[in-house]
């Protein structure tokens, strides 16, 4: 199970960038989305900005012990 | 043809009728017909003002149909019926009456055709709605509930402020467009985004949608930050500043998300991030903005509802909340309809293609491309990450199947769980229906749009960024995977501005000021107590006085000089002759005064009474 769903994720991860290389991109507001994979390179890159940006964050003041307001 | 009646009564008399139903399963029957009704009653709406009473020289209109009033209103009704479903098995009456009068005040804001009648539903859904957190019964949801109440009777005050200076400059309460700009449409706006949760004004939704009753959270999720959508759709379309803070609102959410350890807070800073999009797609303010506005808040009430329906199960069965408590039981064995129900709403807020949320969150963003905005756009874009990565991937692994730290153990016993009550179940089947039918046929939804919809959610371009988009994502998720985990700590957010100087009020208020009143209390009782002992004899005043001064001075003198001790002889007989004096009583027989002093002082009375009769009438 756990297996099958790790293949997937790699050829769906594979598919979807090959394709975006391959379809037109005339019709866009943007300079970066005529590049085919900038979706897949900004969902990876955004998360570990999201995840990184927003722990650091955390533990530079944001997060307090539970009993907080008590 | 059918005599239709304002949706909003159909709620509020059942919200009256529901005590009186002793019978529990007739109770439920009438609790799933009431919505029905509701319905049929929209169904036979048209386009046009109804129901108009004048009151006090104003118009007061209970209903405008129009198709912007319309969508809110399906979708009100929708989720009131799928939430019943959900709380049928509750058997305190007073939730249901609670919920069905903040159905009915939502509906009412919704078909409300002036500002006045708007108000007064507005503040009807603010005290109904309270109750839902108060019947949790446990302290923190009494705290939360007052702390809610005290926000949205803050935004009340604003907008009401805001109403009464905009009636007297326009001499309208006609509830429509109003021009920013002034304090009147300040005010007025202040009101709505403090209940659309817009940051700095949000706390009040992350505080207290958590701690509300597991059923109760459901319905709290679906009316009131998407009838602020709604009243902000109406009044300020293209309002540049609300472009940013929904921007800002969409990522704030997301960044508090990730800090999350309580499963239903982590949902609601995503509430406060979806609605972000919605404020954003207002500020737009194009035809295909309002209209990805409207389509967004129909979606969202859906999959929020799902999402929440599943996160409360999981709290119902187990008892627990946090993340930190769930982790490591594998809960995935013993609640697989429950999770496979909640994924399609993770998939749905996440927009992955033929879910709901593809079809109306592609098209805010699209509406930010069609108007050249690129900070807007990649800001949308990022909060679209962190929303699959938390409502998708972090909040259900974490719940399901959750692993423990290194170094941790979970305490011994073991959480009895299993798959929550039917009626759950089907309430959470339904709208998983209902979120993959709208994804699935988009035209259902985009037909009801108040806009003429040009917009095509499948195209390959579209389809093709998203899958991407999300599956990069899920990638970088699991290399973070251990990193995402709860933590058991809580974070500070706006609220703190209320909590903690509340705090210091609250001792403000208990030493210092307490003391002030205990001393001037202290100090009036005294004189109320001379004078009270001094009125005994007025006669005597006079001497005593004098009696009381030259015993002062005599001590003031006396103590200077170093015969004090030979003296002390003198001041104790001064001291017993003002006693004494002091506890002489009014005795008739020693003081015999003419009559006449009697009359001069009522004449003298008179005199003062006239001239100062005199005195004012000049």
């Amino acid at each position: 199970m756990g297996r099958k769903l790790k293949y997937l994720f790699f050829i769906g991860c594979g598919l979807s960038m090959l394709i975006g290389l391959f379809i037109s991109h005339e019709h866009v507001h943007f300079w970066w989305e005529k590049i085919g994979v900038f979706d897949a390179l900004f969902g990876f890159f955004g998360c570990i900005v999201i995840v990184l940006g927003s722990k650091a964050l955390g533990h530079h003041g944001i997060q307090k012990d539970e009993d907080y307001y008590d | 043809m059918i005599d239709i009646v304002p949706p909003a009564f159909i709620f509020i008399l059942g919200a009256i009728l529901i005590p009186f139903l002793r019978e529990r399963r007739l109770r439920q029957v009438f609790q799933l017909l009431i919505p029905l009704i509701a319905f049929i009653d929209l169904l036979y709406m048209h386009k046009g003002t109804y129901w108009v009473y004048n009151f006090l020289g104003y118009d007061l209109i209970l209903g405008r149909v129009d198709k912007l009033s319309m969508v809110f209103g399906y979708v009100f009704v929708i989720v009131a019926f799928l939430g019943m479903v959900y709380a049928l098995h509750v058997r305190e009456v007073g939730q249901h009456v609670a919920a069905f009068l903040y159905i009915g005040s939502t509906l009412g804001v919704t078909f409300a055709g002036d500002i006045v009648t708007l108000f007064v539903f507005w503040e009807i859904m603010a005290v109904t709605s309270v109750f839902l957190i108060w019947y949790q019964r446990d302290k923190a949801a009494l705290d939360a509930g007052f702390r809610y109440i005290m926000v949205h009777i803050f935004g009340g005050c604003a907008l009401l402020a805001g109403i009464i200076i905009h009636v007297s400059n326009t001499g309208s309460t006609q509830f429509g467009f109003i021009e920013y700009g002034g304090l009147a449409s300040q005010l007025i706006l202040l009101g709505f985004i403090i209940n659309a949760a817009v940051p700095p004004f949000h706390a009040w939704l992350s505080d207290s949608y958590p701690e509300a009753t597991v059923t109760g959270s459901v319905f709290l999720t679906a009316f009131t930050t998407k009838s602020a959508v709604y009243v902000l759709l109406r009044t300020f379309p293209g309002v540049e500043i609300l472009v940013w803070l929904g921007a800002i609102m969409a990522l704030y959410g997301v960044v508090y998300a990730v800090l999350e350890n309580d499963i239903r807070r982590l949902l609601a800073y995503h509430i406060i991030s979806q609605v972000g999009y919605m404020v954003c797609g207002v500020g737009l303010g194009t035809e295909m903005a309002m209209n990805g506005a409207t389509a967004h808040a129909f979606c969202h009430i859906l999959y929020k509802a799902l999402l929440f329906m599943g996160a409360s199960a999981v709290i119902y069965v187990t008892g627990r909340r946090k993340l930190t408590e769930l982790q490591g039981r594998n809960l995935y064995k013993k609640m697989p309809i429950c999770l496979s129900l909640y994924m399609i709403g993770g998939f749905s807020i996440s927009a992955v293609p033929l879910f709901n949320g593809f079809i109306s969150k592609t098209m805010v963003v699209a509406a930010t491309g069609e108007l050249h905005r690129p900070i807007i756009h990649l800001l949308l874009h990022l909060a679209s990450i962190g929303t699959f990565l938390h409502t998708g991937l972090k909040l259900p692994y974490g719940i399901w199947f959750g692993r423990v730290p290194e170094g941790e153990t979970i305490e011994e016993e073991e959480i009895e769980a299993a798959e929550p009550p039917l009626n759950m179940l089907i309430a959470m089947g339904m709208t998983a229906f209902l979120c993959i039918l709208t994804g699935v046929y988009p035209q259902i939804l985009y037909n009801i749009l108040p806009y003429p919809v040009h917009y095509h959610p499948y195209t390959v371009n579209h389809v093709i960024g998203m899958m991407q988009l999300l599956l990069l994502t899920a990638g970088a998720f699991w290399l973070y995977i251990d990193k995402l985990g709860g933590e058991p700590k809580v974070s500070v957010d706006t609220d703190w501005f209320y909590r903690k100087p509340g705090i210091l009020i609250l001792w403000f208020v208990s030493n210092p000021l307490q003391d002030l009143r205990l001393r001037l209390q202290r100090f009036f009782t005294k004189m109320v107590a001379t004078i009270t002992s001094l009125s005994k004899n007025p006669i005597l005043l006079p001497e005593i006085t004098a009696r009381y001064f030259h015993l002062k001075i005599i001590n003031r003198l006396y103590q200077a000089s170093d015969t004090y001790k030979d003296k002390i002889n003198e001041i104790k007989e001064l001291e017993s002759k003002l006693a004494a004096a002091k506890e002489m009583r009014y005795d008739e027989n020693v003081y015999r005064r003419p009559i006449g002093l009697g009359v001069l002082i009522a004449i003298i009375l008179l005199f003062l009474y006239g001239l100062i009769y005199f005195i004012r009438l000049g």
